[in-house]
Formats: C-alpha cells, structure tokens, sequence
C-alpha cells in the first residue's frame, strides 16, 4: 500500500487527510497541537495513523504540510532581531505606512507598532531615481558603519530596501554582498528579491515579515524533515503556500514569505476541488474552527486572489488566495451592552479557557455553548473524544444573560445564535458587495469543526440556496493540501505606457520572467512534468491610481499581437466597471506570470445514487425556532450517496457537526457530499 | 422590538449601509474614490434621517446627515426615481458644491419606506480653479456648477438634459459620468438590501426598527451624555487667517451640560468670511458638519455606539446667522473642510473640560494635500497629481502618545508612495518622514508633524496646498503637556532664495527650485517633567525628540545613549510646575495679550450688530485699529475706541448700525 498524506497544523488540532492510493479512500485524524514543540504533533499522528489505521510510515509516499510556526512568530513576535536598511531620508517607512489608521472613527485609533523599532531602521546613502538610474551611488562607508551598528547591537537579521530597486536592484545586490562579506552571521536579504514591486511600503513589508520569521521557519522545517526521516517517512516533505500551492519543504526555508498563510489558503483549495468534482461552478467556502471565521469565494471554479492580506497586523503583498476573517468562531463571547441589547463577540473564550461547555474553566457563554444548549452538540463527542461536553456548563453560562434578557436559557441560547449569524451575515454581505455578487447563484461549502454547524443558519440569512458539507468537513484544509499544486508567482513592474512601440520590450520583460519561474519550477523545485504558465499584466488608464489585472494568453506577447494584447485590458475593464475608454492612454504598471505544475490528482471514490431514507443512530431533541423537537441524530458514516433526510436533524462525525435545521433537507451525492437545500 | 431582535435588524442596516460602500467603491474608478475615499453611502427614513451608514469605506464625517430638507423640498417622487443636487444652499444637505448627492426612494406596495442616499466628491465641478476649491474664492458661484434638487432618473430613466448641463460645466465629464454611475448602482444596492429586509422582518417590524435603531443610539449617547458632569464649559480657538494674507478667525463654543442633553452654542464665534472657510449648516446644531466632532468624542466614550443620526438627538444649540457657522447666501464655501477640522478639535477640546481624563490634546490637522501641476517631459503632457496628504501629529492621550504623523480626526487619510509619485510627477522627493521634535512635550507626547521635500524641474510648476493652517497658532496641549510645532510651507529652506510662503495654499516654482513643506506635531498630554525617563530615551533614540530637546523640554539629561540620573534629577527638580489645563503656544499667547477675550467678546458682540455684509469689513478695520492703539486695556474698551475711531471715518456705518438693530 502506499499512502499520500496531507497535514493541516492549527491552533488548537491538528489534521491529517490520508489518501489510501489503491483503494482511494480517504482517512482522517485529529490529534492535538503541540505549539511548545512545533512538528511534534506531526509526529504523533503519524504514530496514531498507524497505530490506529496500519499506515506505516514507511508507506507514505508523499507528504504535505501547512503550519503556523511563521504567522504565530508575527502575532507573538518572537521573530529574530531584525534591522532594515533604507534609503537615506526615507527611515520613517514603517512608522509612516500608508498613514489610514486601523478604525477612522475613533481617536485613538492607533497602527500596529512596526515589526522593527525606527532605531533600526538605519540610512544608507544610496538614490535610484524612477527610471532606474543612478542619482546617488551607494555609499560603501554608510553601509559599513551600519553593518557595524547592527552587528554591535547583537542584528540576527537585516533586510534591506531601497527606492526604485524593483527598477534597477543593483544597489541592494550590492549592499547584500557587502554586507554578507562583513557580518556573515546576519541574515541578510533583499526586498526586491522577495517581490520586486514597485511601492515601497508594501515592498519593505513583505520582505520584512518573510526576513522576521525566515530563521524560525527554516530551523522548523529542518527538524520537521528530520523527525520524519528518523520515523521512517521516505517522501520529501512538502508544504502548502498562501498561493494555494505547494513547495519543497527545502524551498520554503528560503522562501518563507510565501507559505505564511498557506493554512487559510490550502482549506479553500480543498473547498474548490470538492467543488469541482461536484460541479458547482461558483461556491463560498466558510471554514469555522474555534478561534476563527474564514470565508473565500470560488467564482467560475478559480479560488480569488488578493494581495495586502494581513498576516498578524502586517499586510503581504504578494499573491495570496483572498481569505477574509469575519468572526471569532465557536469561542465568540455572548454579554447584554449598557442598554441591554445582546451582543455575539468580539470578544472570545479562545481555546483556552474555550466554551463552558468544554470544562476547561471558562465560565462565559459562546456560541458553541448555545449550540449544546439548543441539542446540536453534545450528543456525540467532538474532536476524536478529545472534548467532552458538558451541557450543564453551557447552560449555567447562558443563564448568567437569559435573566437580564427575560428569556429561558434555551431561548437565549437560540437568541445567540441568530445573533452570531447576523453579525457573520454583516461581513459576507460586504464581501458579496465587493466581488458584486448573487449569493443566490452560490454554493456555500462548509467544514472546520464548527463550520457544518453554523452553515445553514447563515445560508438561510443570506439566501443560498445549497450548503456542501464535504465527507471530511473537520480536515479539508489538510486535503487541500494534497490537491494542490506546484505553484509559484513572478512579478515584474514594468510602468510602461501602452503602445505598440513597447512589444519588444514587453516581450523581453516576460521571457525573463519566464527564465526566472522555468528555473524555479525545474531547478529548485525539480520537478519535472508538464508545466502551465499563466500570463498577465497589472494595467490601468493613465492617471487612475490603481490597476486591475488583465489576463494575458502567452501567444499574444510571443506574436506581439497588439490588439488582443490592449483589447484584453479594455474588456475587463469594461467587465469590471461597466465601463472602458478605448481612446484613454493606457498603462501597464507591473507584468505578472505564474508556473504551476501539477501534482497526481486524488481522485475520490464515488458511488451511485440509492434513494433510501437512512436509518438515524438514535432520536434526539434540539431547541428550533422556540421550542423542543424530536430530531434524528445520523452518524456519517451510515449515509450513503442516495441517501435523502429532512431537518431537524443532526449528522455527527468525529470531526465535525452538521446541523440542519428545520426546512431544509439534505442529499448525500455520489461522492458523499451532504448537499442541504431549503425546502420551500 | 426586542434587544435581540433589535441587534440582528441593526446587523442587516449595517449590511446594507456596508454592501452600498462596497458597491459604490468596486464600480468607481476616480482618485477620489479609490484613495481618499471621500464618499458616502447611507440609508434614510422616510423623513430624512440617516439610520445606516457604512463603517469600512467611505468620509467619517457624515453619519448624522439629515436629508430631510432636500427630501420634502421636491415632490411628485415615483418608483424608480432619482434625484441629484450639489448646492449648498439648497437644504445644507450638499455641503460643497464638489460633493455631488443623489438620493432615492424606495418603496414597499406603493409606499414610500425609505430613501437610499450618498455623495461622491467629484475632483472637479467647475468654476474658477481647476478642482473647484481654494481659499480665495469669495462667493459660492465662483465654486463650479451647482445643482438645485433635480430629478436625474425618472422611472428608471435617466434625465439625459440634466447630463448635459453638468458636463457642459465642468472640466473632465468622463471621470464625474464613471463616478455617478458607481453612486446609482450603490442606490439600487440599497433598495435591494431595503427590500430584503421588509422581506425578513415584514413592513410593520421594519417601519418600526428603522426607529427603534434610531432610538438605540440616542439611548447609547444619552447614556453617554449622563455620566458627564452638569455644566457650562468654554473654549475658543482660531484659524491663522481669515483669508489670504488676512486676520486670525475665532470660533468660540459654549457647552452646557445638563442631564441627558448636550447644548453647543457658537455665539462669539467669527462673522462669516470673504474666503471659502465658511461651514454651511443653515444653523442646524445636528448639522453632519457641527455632529463630526460630537461623533467622535461619543465614540471615543463608548466605541459600542450605533453610529446613525440617532445619536444627535441629545444636541441642540445656537448657531449664530451670518458667522462661519452659519453664513448667509451667497458666502463661499468650497475649503469648509479646513473650518470643519478646526471645530472638531474645539468639540474634542472643550469635552475634554467635561471628561478631563478620557480626552486628548489637540491633533495638528493643519497640514495640507500637496499637489503637483506639472509637464511631463517623457509624454509632453499635463499631469496633475497629488503627491500626499500632510495630516500632522495626533494628540498625546490619557494613556498614550499621540500618533505620528496623523491620526485622531484624520486617521481616514492615505498616503501616495514615493515611488508612485517619482513615477507618474516630474519631482524628485527627498525626504519624507516625521520631523524629530515637533510633538508637544508631556507625560504622553504628541505625535509627530511630517515633513516632506521635493524638487521640481519643470518651469511654471504649479505647487497646490490645499488646507493648510497651524502656521501660526499650533495644537494646544492638554493638562500641562505642552502645544505642538507650527506647520510650514517654505520655498528654497536654507538657501539664500528662501522664502516663507506662510499659509499660502498655492505657489509657482521653476527648475530646481526646492519645496520643504511640514505639517505640526500634536499637543502634548500632561507634564513632560513626569514623561517616564525611559520612554524620553526611549524617543531619544529612535530620534523622535533629539537629546537637546529631551534637556530642555523633559529635563532628562543624555549622553551617547544614557541617561545621567543626578542631572536629571536635578534638571527635573529646577522645571517650571504648571497646573494649565490648555497650553495654547506663544503665538496664541502673544495673540491674546492685545485680543483678550473680553476684547473679542466686545469685538463679537459689535459684528454681529452689523448687517451680515460689513462683519468682515468692520472686523479688519477694528483689528487695524486695535493694532495701532498704544494704551490697550484689554477689557474691550479698546475695541469700543477703535469702533468709534470707525464710526467717525464712515458716517453710514451708525445708520446701517440702527437699521439692523430694527
């Protein structure tokens, strides 16, 4: 047997999705995370699968990973002791950032305070003016002083970020020599070899984020590899990138900027490819565990992409499936404000002390608490018997609100859940309206623990018509993992006006791009199967202050075909806005190119369609719509495709629970997807 | 309704108030939109009051914007109408003439159930300067086209003659067509989310929420209001000129506190400008532009407060007819966002009297947008850009510093990247970041002023900076921490061809010339002298405050990085101990020892005798003739001579006097 694994490392569980190659049948696992001892927990579950499934390391052919370790050492800073070198006169990048406070409304509002302090942010005498040409050569002196100031004060790291090198780094190239030559010990790199865009916030903060963690990351990574190949693994170790790719483990100790939000990222890969292999075209995919509400939208079966997504309080600005964080998850805190109106978080129980319910100290009511409450949880056990409901607890919390409220306990819990699910409704609604979207037209895909349990609630405020929970919906951020592809992106800014003279120069500019990824998907990744390259350009009219991405076919820059070329930025444009101006001057600010290569497809066992009414595990009760009903409890496992049961009801599974409640009805499809549709 | 219905009914007007911004933002492509943001989006009743508006996107100054007077002003609305105005003087709904509102009816069997609303600053309006706004204009004509209530779409049709008129009036109709467009579909948004909600809740329960959520944030503000304590509490400030070259201008507000209630009385306030700082509220105390800082410092008492129109409810007062408060048609408007910045520190200011432990010293909010009007080379074209927004430091607070370089009141702002701006404008920028210094010293310092510095290289170089003040008079400081720095607009700094371009908001350069423009610190917060010794080394060493200043205005003594505990003690025990409650700087002071404040009360009391026409006249006289007086007094005798001396010199000012007076 040979066994492909995905792991997905969280804040709390850690998850494991098995594909048994043969067979294709999929296994999941849960076990606990280790975050005192990071990559522990990867172990253990390997021990675990074998223990309990027979896998035997050995057998594991290929092997993938999300982790944390990088985005925690932001959030936690304890990221190494980090220096940036600037360009003269321009120190105050970090303390200045795009100026916008984090909430305009109120005065006190405050930025993040920078990664690295001002006092090491350190001059050095060095101008490149816009067009890439030298204006100040760099002052090797200046430089040398600085190398000397960090080193005295103990720098781990320094990166170093000058104007306009994304136009011509030679400046930063040589600082990085020089500075190599005198403090070889200090991590040394260049914010232009990270993402060489042009906007030097942006720039400077991707590679410091990368540069602040990369030391922990890459000590992580090698004691990852280690321990795998002491337990016998003998697949090379992967892990997922935010791009909703994968990369050699080896790679990612380098290029760490890129896997900083590969865990949010991978579980909507995981929700797209459930989405294709059931046809659904256009799909948001909301994962909920306890700490967290992250929701993406899958429109015409392409994951969304964004750049600036936040990593800790810090934006990234290289691409990034677009995942937006709308809650605090199960945890959320539910309280009565001055004028006695209910309020869900933001405030959360966290993981610890965690729900009431959960019987490790907290005492204040969440979300999951009004979910034991009501009956949805608390008949099975959660987390692979890892938790322990206590329902009492639960309701002892939620009484603490109920009386002040002039409701019952079980009311006020079903109170806390219509509340969490408006103030969840409150961030899609925006998001819809930022992509100018029908959530009628939408498929919601559900999974974390607690995702299942929320969806149709929200389905219903928003009016989509159809809830996916996926067979695995606790560990789907683990299969994306084992889906995804090798995949990395280029950029290029180029800021050159749209005419027909600049053709060659475009085509120049994409074919050393084209070295550039050919070389990273050959060389340093070594892979070598067949590979897709994705072309496109960040373009605007002149004097607009942003771009929108315009997709490229590769033919069009090899023919130098003019009018497909700036036919395709007016269309999208006009897609996009309503709008185009074929007379405007047009711009193109930065070229962009993606290689991809594709790893073997899982391809998940299907059966056919046997229309049956299942047989519940046993009879519960839940709290709906203000009162006790008699509801069926399913266990998983015992659904079949074919399979078709109305709400009230509730599916357990070891990994997650799924709710539904009364007026929808739910089908398992042939793959075992439980796809919930309203009745009416 | 009940308090959990209420909070889920509150939820959906947040989403929908959200999905309009979001709409409008996504299909709006000017610069305007796209970086500043200086838009709204919003839901009304069916009376006018402004019951949701967005909090991620959009201008923070609009939340209590009442539509009422522009909605009952026309009639005859049908289904699938909309209408259009960008006249100040028509309802104070418009508040300049670039801001261009559109307001819709939504309605439910026939009934009109609510309205969806918003504005888009369109970047140019026509008139007399390109981008319709400056300083120097002088009357409201003079700021481009203004648009009475019209109808712009009827039955879903669009008014192609209205189009007309406004396109033949202003200077780029293609980018003001992209933007218009992008506010309708955000209408339409609107009245789709209004009409989900009639669906969710039924029409009873959502005539009754829309106000119910009205009620809850009046209920959250007098909440607010009545832990204040019972009171009449005074403060007066001053914009540098009046106009280009011009007087200081006075605003002075009396706050009362009684119970539940807020009364903001603007009696002593200037007469009403010959330049366009005049603020049109049509002498309504629940006027957006009077509730920006009543919002802000609710906010700042409980960040839980529902924020919609509700929450003026607890404000009334007196706006005095024919002062820059309130002025009288045909009075110049355009830059009353300089105006409106100075009252929402005066609000934060004389609130901090009433809740002396919660509020911050003063923001700098003088410093301006920079623009740059130039010939590209590379292209031979035009360029007009704005290089950044110059926001200034941020108050030291009860618990903090202030932030550097912006913040508090202007924490809307964006910045433009240096690279970006090199790129696209023929300057070189060389440099860009906060000026050490120039935060007011206290126990919380203020934040930074920037300071920004670039060469041109085009002839004829048209540099624009817009809204700028503080030149003279700076932040004050709170509980004896100490004012800001003054902002500056200096061409050539240094060099023999240095010149002081003071509160000038626009200037034309030539090759190689160097322009150095800085934006103040905010005031300090407390006594520097009780600044903890390491948070002023702490500053010493990211070069914020510099080691002499950290000597001189925190008696802490440094050298190579460490502090000499003897010398500071000593230096700490020698400071000068004040118990101040506002340190207004010694420009104010100076300022104030000719124009104390029963000179001005004097002065004040004389204007607003006088028909609004001959205020501004009069006011410049008097001051020169005050100025002349070699033995003032100071208890307003001195403006009582110099009125007389007025009187003698223009017989028809008694007559004009008597008339007004009857």
């Amino acid at each position: 047997m040979s066994y492909r694994v995905g792991v997905d490392i969280g804040g709390s569980f850690t998850d494991f999705c098995v594909l048994e190659e043969e067979t294709r049948r999929l296994i999941s696992l849960k076990v606990l995370s280790t975050p005192f001892a990071p990559g522990q927990e990867v172990v253990d579950g390997i021990r675990e699968l074998e223990r309990r499934f027979g896998i035997r390391p050995a057998d594991i052919s290929y092997f993938t990973h999300g982790t944390t370790v990088g985005i925690n050492s932001v959030i936690q800073r304890k990221g190494i002791d980090l220096w940036l070198f600037a360009t003269e006169f321009f120190c105050d990048v970090l303390e200045m950032a795009r100026l916008k406070m984090p909430d305009p409304y109120d005065i006190f509002s405050r930025r993040p305070a920078p990664l690295v302090p001002r006092h090491k942010v350190l001059g050095i005498r060095e101008r490149m003016l816009a067009d890439g040409t030298v204006d100040v050569p760099l002052d090797r002196e200046s430089l040398a002083a600085a190398v000397e100031t960090a080193q005295r004060a103990g720098a781990e790291g320094i990166v170093v970020s000058f104007l306009h090198a994304y136009r011509n780094p030679a400046h930063e190239r040589e600082a990085i020599e020089l500075i190599t030559e005198l403090a070889p010990e200090i991590a040394v790199s260049s914010a232009t070899e990270v993402w060489p865009a042009v906007r030097e916030y942006e720039r400077t903060m991707t590679a410091l984020v990368a540069g602040y963690v990369q030391p922990r990351v890459s000590h992580y990574l090698s004691s990852l590899q280690r321990a795998l190949s002491e337990i016998g693994v003998p697949a090379e170790a992967f892990i997922t990138t935010s791009n909703g790719g994968v990369m050699r483990a080896e790679l990612g100790k380098k290029r760490c900027a890129q896997m900083l939000l590969s865990g949010t990222a991978s579980g909507v890969i995981g929700a797209s490819y459930v989405a294709a292999m059931c046809g659904r075209k256009n799909v948001m995919s909301f994962d909920v565990g306890g700490t967290s509400v992250d929701v993406a939208f899958i429109i015409d079966g392409k994951a969304q992409y964004g750049t600036g997504e936040l990593v800790g309080e810090f934006p990234i600005f290289i691409p990034t499936v677009s995942v937006t964080s709308v809650g605090e998850g199960g945890g959320s805190i539910a309280r009565l404000d001055r004028q006695g109106v209910l309020k869900v978080g933001p405030e959360s129980a966290g993981s610890t002390p965690g729900p009431a319910c959960y019987g490790k100290g907290g005492t204040q009511p969440t979300i999951t608490d009004a979910f034991a409450v009501c009956g949805h949880i608390g008949q099975a056990d959660l987390g692979y018997n890892a938790i322990k409901v206590d329902v009492d607890k639960a309701r002892q919390a939620l009484a603490t609100i109920a009386s002040a409220l002039g409701l019952g306990v079980e009311q006020t819990a079903e109170a806390v859940i219509e509340v969490a699910t408006s103030g969840t409704y409150v961030e899609v609604a925006k998001l819809v309206s930022r992509y100018g979207l029908d959530p009628a037209d939408f498929s919601l895909v559900a999974f974390g623990g607690a995702g299942p349990m929320l969806a149709c609630f929200l389905a219903r405020e928003l009016g989509i018509k159809e809830v996916v929970v996926p067979p695995t919906p606790g560990v789907l951020s683990a299969f994306g993992g084992l889906v995804a592809d090798i995949k990395s992106d280029f950029i290029r800014t180029v800021y050159l006006d749209m005419e027909p003279t600049v053709l060659d120069r475009l085509k120049e500019s994409y074919d050393k791009l084209k070295v550039k990824a050919t070389d990273w998907l050959t060389n340093e990744q070594a892979y070598e199967g067949p590979a897709t390259l994705l072309y496109s350009a960040e373009m605007r009219y002149r004097g607009q202050s942003y771009e929108i991405e315009v997709p490229f076919d590769e033919s069009w820059i090899e023919n130098g075909d003019w009018n497909r070329l700036i036919g395709a930025f007016h269309s999208e444009h006009e897609r996009i806005y309503g709008y185009s101006d074929p007379a405007s001057a047009a711009q193109i600010m930065n070229l962009r190119l993606v290689i991809v290569g594709t790893v073997p497809r899982p391809e998940l066992p299907s059966a056919p369609l046997r229309e049956a009414v299942p047989v519940p595990a046993r009879q519960g009760r839940l709290f709906l719509s203000g009162r006790w009903l008699d509801a069926p409890l399913y266990e998983r496992s015992e659904l079949k495709p074919g399979h078709r049961f109305e709400g009230p009801a509730v599916v357990m599974q070891a990994d997650a629970t799924t709710c539904i409640p009364e007026s929808f009805a739910a089908d398992v499809d042939s793959f075992g997807n439980l796809c919930i549709r309203p009745t009416n | 309704m009940d308090k959990v219905r209420l909070q889920i009914f509150a939820d959906h007007c947040a989403a929908a108030a959200e999905s309009m911004a979001y709409t409008l933002y996504r299909s709006a492509h000017s610069t305007f939109v796209k970086e500043t943001e200086d838009f709204t989006t919003g839901l009304t009743t069916p009376r006018g009051q402004t019951y949701a508006s967005p909090r991620d996107l959009g201008a923070t100054w609009f939340v209590c914007l009442d539509y009422r007077n522009v909605i009952e002003r026309v009639d005859g609305y049908e289904e699938g109408d909309i209408w259009i105005t960008s006249d100040p003087y028509s309802g104070f709904v418009c508040t300049h003439a670039p801001d261009v509102h559109l307001w819709k009816p939504i309605y439910h069997r026939g009934e009109i159930v609510s309205f969806a609303v918003g504005h888009i600053h369109n970047t140019d309006v026509g008139g007399a300067v390109p981008a319709s706004l400056s300083r120097t204009l002088t009357e409201v004509h003079q700021e481009g086209i203004r648009i009475p209530p019209m109808k712009l779409m009827s039955k879903g049709e669009i008014n192609q003659q209205v189009l007309d008129m406004i396109w033949t009036n202003v200077r780029v109709p293609e980018q003001n067509w992209g933007d218009l467009k992008a506010q309708i579909a955000a209408l339409n948004t609107g009245e789709q989310k209004v009409l989900a909600m009639i669906e969710k809740f039924g029409i009873e329960a959502f005539r009754e929420g829309l106000e119910d959520v009205l009620d809850y944030a009046e209920q959250q503000a007098r909440a607010v209001v009545r832990d204040m304590p019972d009171g009449t509490y005074f403060f007066d400030d001053y914009i540098d000129e009046d106009a280009p070259g011009g007087k200081p201008c006075r605003i002075a507000l009396t706050l009362t506190v009684r119970g539940d209630s807020l009364h903001l009385d603007f009696t002593g306030s200037d007469p009403q400008l010959r330049s366009s700082l005049n603020l049109p509220t049509g002498g309504n105390p629940r006027h957006a532009l009077i509730m920006v800082g009543i919002t802000y410092v609710l906010y700042a008492l409980d960040p839980g407060i529902l924020l919609n129109s509700g929450l003026a409810r607890c404000v009334d007062g007196v706006l005095p007819e024919g002062t820059v408060v309130n002025p009288l048609f045909p009075a110049a408007v355009g830059m009353r966002s300089l105006m409106c910045k100075r009252i929402q520190g005066l609000i934060m200011g004389v609130f901090a009297q009433v809740a002396p432990h919660r509020m911050a010293a003063d923001p700098s909010s003088g410093g301006p947008m920079v623009n740059v009007d130039s010939v590209d080379s590379r292209t031979g074209q035009r360029v007009v850009a704005c290089i950044n927004p110059m926001p200034g430091g941020a108050g030291g607070g009860p618990a903090d510093d202030g932030t550097d370089g912006s913040g508090a009141n202007e924490g809307f702002l964006k910045n433009t990247p240096i690279e970006i701006s090199e790129l696209e404008v023929p300057v070189k920028i060389l440099r860009y970041g906060l000026q050490p210094d120039s935060g007011g010293a206290g126990c919380n310092r203020g934040g930074l002023g920037a300071v920004l510095e670039f060469q041109v290289f085009m002839p004829g170089t048209r540099i624009t900076a817009r809204n700028r003040d503080r030149t003279r008079f700076t932040a004050w400081g709170l509980s004896a921490g100490r004012p800001g720095s003054a902002c500056a607009f200096v061409l050539n700094k240094g060099t023999e061809r240095e010149v002081d371009l003071g509160n000038t908001d626009i200037v034309s350069v030539d090759p190689g010339d160097i322009i150095h423009v800085s934006s103040g610190g905010g005031g300090g917060y407390g006594n520097p002298a009780e600044r903890p010794v390491e948070s002023v080394l702490a500053d010493v060493r990211q070069g914020f405050v510099t080691q002499d200043a950290a000597r001189a205005d925190y008696g802490v003594a440094i050298r190579d990085g460490v502090v000499d505990e003897a010398q500071t003690a000593a230096l700490r025990a020698g400071m000068t101990r004040t118990n101040a409650f506002y340190t207004l700087g010694q420009a104010r002071e100076d300022f104030e020892k000719v124009w104390t404040r029963a000179n001005y009360d004097r002065l004040t009391e004389i204007l607003s005798s006088l028909p609004v026409h001959w205020r501004y006249f009069v006011k410049h006289r008097i001051f020169e003739l005050v100025d002349g007086l070699d033995d003032r007094t100071g208890d307003g005798g001195d403006v009582d001579r110099a009125f007389a001396a007025l009187m003698r010199q223009i017989p028809n000012l008694a007559v004009e006097q008597r008339q007004a007076a009857e």
